[in-house]
């Protein structure tokens, strides 16, 4: 109880001193109420995750009572354009789930022929970081969990290091496309960037991230995957893994297939799609996941409930939509562009050192916060940047990536992390430490923020 | 009809201590699928059931993984099972479990039995100590009586 009191009064003590800072520093009232509400709002999610929703509700609540905010602007902030993409992706991975697509990989991964402790880093680290990119984080770590639970099980070796190899690899491919992670389609919405843009630019930087990964946990787990090779000599054949799971083939497995890579054949090509038919940019890439989704719910019309009702989680998309109104709110009280104007100050409006600022503070920032909260709060500040004559790309790309690469850095760095470990600590009653986690998170941290740094830093593309 | 006039008691129960294993043999030899958990002072811990040791063995990430077909019997879950006499019943057992007061009437008890899902539920007094217990057969047979 005396926990929950200290945390409750470190939370309101802080939301209040930031709001009298920001008075002091020349903040509006409404401005100085809306950084208070807001860092309430990120506060409540580290102290009190289970509430989180609460404190949201509260927030905006109260921006709304002392008309810091109205309705018109809560409404036009909610990036409702966000939500309905993730509720159409979120319809669609719950088809695939029904039809036994993850259990499929799960099965693909299982039967690796001639396993060898190198090819399965190799395999699990790609595999994780391809569909991530191709799902989402947070689904994707489950059955890529399952599978190397199965496989450590069957080896006699400690799972912990391959469970961490792959959330690494999640985190990272999850920067790859818009797909990935709830951020990317956030940043895509706020900036303009198409999938297209994605595709080219951040896919190839995640993959080179994602290299380096997979050499550098290959030296640091380097006495584990010497068990490992150990164990396969010791074991021998691995036909047990290879009978283990199966999926029985099924028509309708097909269509679900067809009508998910028919999804994102589109999602790629919507851009060109969007310059057809003279539409916004982007436009197109929220309307698929919305037309597969119908589609679904259409063919399954005996399930249709099933899929809005369990496959959706509102809970976390209604905290997104509360967290977006807030920070909108920050943008138009002008608070977010006083911050924006003293931030471009202080780096004296080099475009590099502001890339330096906005990629290593969101790394920093998602290694302790949710990286859609860190997110959220700096979509206004970069914006602000626009209004003072400076290219905004590579201050998105570099948001991006700090926010996804910063998550590895910490056990609760991303949700893929939670769960994973979540998992873990569910099926072997084990208890991961912090440092555990923590040295090899930093250092792939570190490496792949450096190694994105540079490209953003040098490479013409991302300007 | 109040729950109290149909209850049965003493309840078979088990004690949160208790192995694991043993406990379960003890639900074979019973041919019942589940028993209350209850400490020293008769109040309600939770419920033992077969249903919590099946979930326990199998991986929790079955749901979500999604649809397929266990072709063998993976490693970890057999041995999952053989540690089974390592484990007491409190580390299995499911804390929620649905209960009602004495002088709760036959309809709420069928009602609480179909959406919770609850083949039977334990009867408590106001210091949450467990007097009785009503199975859906005895909710039934009560209300079948009525109907007469």
């Amino acid at each position: 109880m005396n926990k929950i009191v200290s945390k409750l009064s470190l939370l309101i003590l802080t939301a209040v001193s930031l709001g009298f800072l920001g008075r002091l520093g020349g903040l509006s009232f409404h401005q100085a109420l809306s950084v208070s509400i807001f860092s309430a709002s990120i506060i409540g999610t580290l102290f009190f995750w289970d509430f989180r929703l609460s404190f949201a509700f509260i927030g905006t609540a109260i921006l709304l009572a002392t008309k810091t905010t109205d309705l018109e602007h809560v409404i036009k902030f909610s990036s409702l354009e966000v939500i309905l993409f993730l509720v159409g992706m979120m319809v669609i991975i719950g088809l695939l789930r029904q039809e036994g697509f993850f259990a499929w990989i799960v099965s693909l991964i299982l039967r690796i022929r001639n396993l060898s402790a190198r090819k399965f880093v190799f395999s699990v680290a790609i595999a994780s970081a391809l569909l991530a990119c191709a799902v989402d984080e947070v689904t994707s770590i489950i059955f890529i969990v399952a599978a190397v639970l199965e496989i450590c099980d069957y080896f006699e070796v400690d799972a912990v290091p391959f469970i961490i190899i792959s959330v690494l690899a999640t985190n990272i491919g999850s920067a790859g496309t818009v797909l990935g992670n709830p951020i990317g389609i956030l940043i895509a919405t706020k900036s303009g960037l198409t999938f297209e843009d994605f595709i080219v630019k951040a896919f190839p930087l995640a993959m080179l991230a994602l290299l380096s990964m997979i050499f550098l946990v290959l030296y640091w787990y380097r006495k584990e995957l010497k068990k490992l090779d150990e164990q396969i000599a010791r074991l021998g054949s691995d036909e047990i893994l290879y009978h283990l799971i199966a999926v029985p083939p099924d028509r309708k497995t097909k269509a679900a297939l067809s009508l998910f890579g028919a999804t994102l054949f589109l999602l790629a090509f919507s851009h060109r799609l969007d310059l057809l038919w003279g539409l916004e940019n982007n436009t197109v890439l929220l309307v698929i996941p919305l037309v597969s989704a119908a589609l679904i719910m259409i063919w399954k019309h005996s399930q249709a409930r099933h899929f809005i009702e369990k496959d959706v989680e509102w809970w976390t998309l209604l905290f997104f939509l509360m967290l977006f109104v807030q920070a909108g709110t920050l943008k138009y009280t002008g608070a977010t562009e006083v911050l924006a104007r003293n931030i471009a100050g202080f780096t004296g409006n080099n475009e590099g050192l502001l890339v330096s600022v906005v990629l290593w503070v969101s790394a920093i920032g998602s290694s302790i916060l949710d990286n859609v909260v860190m997110v959220a709060a700096f979509v206004p500040i970069v914006q602000g940047f626009g209004s003072l004559q400076v290219n905004l790309q590579p201050l998105w790309w570099a948001l991006l990536f700090g926010g996804c690469f910063g998550g590895n850095i910490t056990l609760v760095g991303s949700t893929a992390n939670i769960v994973a470990i979540g998992l873990l600590e569910k099926e072997r009653n084990f208890r991961m430490t912090f440092f555990r986690w923590f040295w090899v998170g930093l250092t792939v941290g570190i490496v792949s923020t450096v190694i994105v740094w540079v490209a953003l830093v040098t490479l013409p593309v991302y300007r | 009809m109040k729950v109290k006039e149909i209850m049965k008691k003493p309840v078979t129960s088990l004690k949160p201590d208790e192995n694991a294993l043993e406990a379960l043999k003890y639900l074979f030899q019973r041919r019942i699928s589940g028993l209350p958990v209850i400490d020293e002072k008769g109040r309600l811990l939770g419920m033992f059931t077969e249903k919590e040791i099946i979930s326990y063995i199998l991986p929790s990430y079955l749901e979500q993984v999604g649809r397929f077909v266990y072709e063998v019997d993976p490693k970890a879950v057999m041995q999952k099972a053989q540690h089974l006499s390592g484990l007491k019943v409190k580390d299995i057992m499911r804390q929620h479990v649905a209960t009602v007061e004495e002088d709760t009437s036959l309809c709420e008890a069928a009602h609480l039995m179909l959406t919770q899902k609850a083949r039977r539920i334990l009867v408590l007094d106001k210091n949450k100590s467990v007097l009785g217990i009503i199975a859906r057969e005895d909710v039934l047979k009560a209300l079948l009586g009525d109907c007469k």
